[in-house]
């Protein structure tokens, strides 16, 4: 994607790393991934973004409790009913999901497998939509998809009952994405069933936020100073019902 | 980690800015209350406070930094959703260092602490634990600080 992100027009200066690893994202997104192929990659991508502007999800946000108000979401109609719904929850409410529903979309045929793929594609897509509308700056175009098959490669020594999607061991994941730690918390754990995406998403948050090596060192990295970039991180989360 | 960081440099900053937003004013961290500002506008404002926010931390702080905190908000706005989307606990280590913040932030009342399984070490061994985390953040600083 070389000709992405080229932030021509931003009136800030945005730094290199930032923009080559947003390319880096934006060529992932567009390829073949594990469970899903390039296109559907790109629609869900596409349903994210939809999602914002979903009658249903804001009538749902409104509500005192999600699950109470009946609908059907704005969609694009490409992608199938429990993907589109996953997509615009955690895009508009995620502060309010529950294992139940989580347990529901298994019930309708998606697996963990392919909800873990849509989760890190949706994230993905997100965290650069937000850098770009925190600055003013319009959205990226989507890429056009890469065809080609997943890989439908599930990793080795996979556990479950931690969380409600299975994951790889702490031990496991610190080797696979060297963490300056003999065992990786939770928060990098959570998508390690799709090891691609854990790594697509440990690419972008080394820019935007902190590289593995950099996270116990708490002096200064960037021109945000480390209680500067925590407080903006504490205040985000609980803006968002984030108890992480 | 606002927490540690605080601790490693020695400051006398607290985390109100976490739970009041600008209300809390700086909170002892330079251009906290701008910050703050912009994090909220970023997250629930529309497009004319998320200019203002935006302009008012430009003037103080700096392109570099205003830069460099849009990144953390987009960090931050995927974050929350892996951590909620896949139903993960909070990590032993993380509930020592919080367990005294989860009333001060309003922790207990969100969704997606109920909907979070409990670590069962951090209950048994989160005083030990805090306390030897604490002083490890305190004496690296300090070391830091010294060595120049």
């Amino acid at each position: 994607m070389p000709s992405a992100f080229q932030y021509t027009d931003s009136p800030d200066p945005i730094r290199p790393d930032l923009a080559d690893s947003y390319r880096r994202a934006w060529s992932h997104l567009a390829a073949p991934g594990t469970w899903l192929t390039g296109a559907e990659r790109v629609a869900v991508a596409d349903e994210t973004r939809r999602a914002r502007n979903c009658a249903v999800c804001r009538e749902r946000k409104a509500a005192l409790t999600p699950f109470a108000v009946d609908g059907e979401h704005d969609h694009a109609g490409v992608l199938p009913a429990p993907i589109v719904d996953a997509v615009h929850r955690l895009t508009t409410d995620s502060g309010r999901l529950t294992e139940r529903w989580y347990r529901s979309l298994l019930e309708q045929g998606l697996t963990p497998e392919v909800y873990v793929e849509v989760v890190g594609v949706s994230v993905l897509v997100i965290s650069v939509d937000r850098f770009h509308h925190a600055l003013g700056l319009p959205p990226e175009s989507l890429p056009d998809a890469v065809p080609g098959e997943p890989t439908r490669e599930r990793p080795d020594g996979i556990c479950e009952g931690e969380a409600w999607v299975p994951m790889m061991t702490g031990r496991r994941v610190s080797a696979e994405v060297r963490l300056p730690a003999p065992t990786a918390p939770y928060v990098i754990r959570a998508l390690s069933l799709v090891p691609a995406e854990l790594k697509a998403w440990q690419d972008v948050s080394a820019a935007q936020y902190l590289a593995p090596d950099q996270m116990l060192n708490f002096g200064n990295v960037r021109a945000i100073s480390r209680s500067q970039i925590e407080l903006v991180a504490g205040r985000v989360s609980r803006l968002n019902d984030c108890f992480y | 980690m606002l927490r540690a960081s605080i601790q490693y440099s020695g400051s006398d900053a607290d985390v109100s800015g976490i739970a009041e937003g600008a209300k809390a004013g700086d909170a002892g961290i330079e251009h906290g209350e701008r910050l703050t500002a912009f994090a909220d506008a970023a997250v629930t404002g529309d497009d004319a406070e998320l200019a203002t926010a935006r302009d008012a931390l430009r003037v103080v702080a700096g392109s570099e930094i205003l830069v460099d905190a849009a990144a953390v908000v987009g960090n931050f706005e995927r974050m929350v959703r892996i951590a909620d989307g896949t139903g993960i606990p909070l990590d032993n280590v993380v509930s020592a260092m919080t367990s005294d913040l989860v009333e001060e932030l309003g922790l207990d009342a969100l969704e997606s602490r109920r909907e979070s399984k409990a670590g069962p070490l951090a209950t048994v061994f989160r005083p030990v634990l805090r306390g030897v985390l604490e002083t490890g953040f305190r004496i690296a600083g300090w070391r830091n600080r010294r060595s120049g």
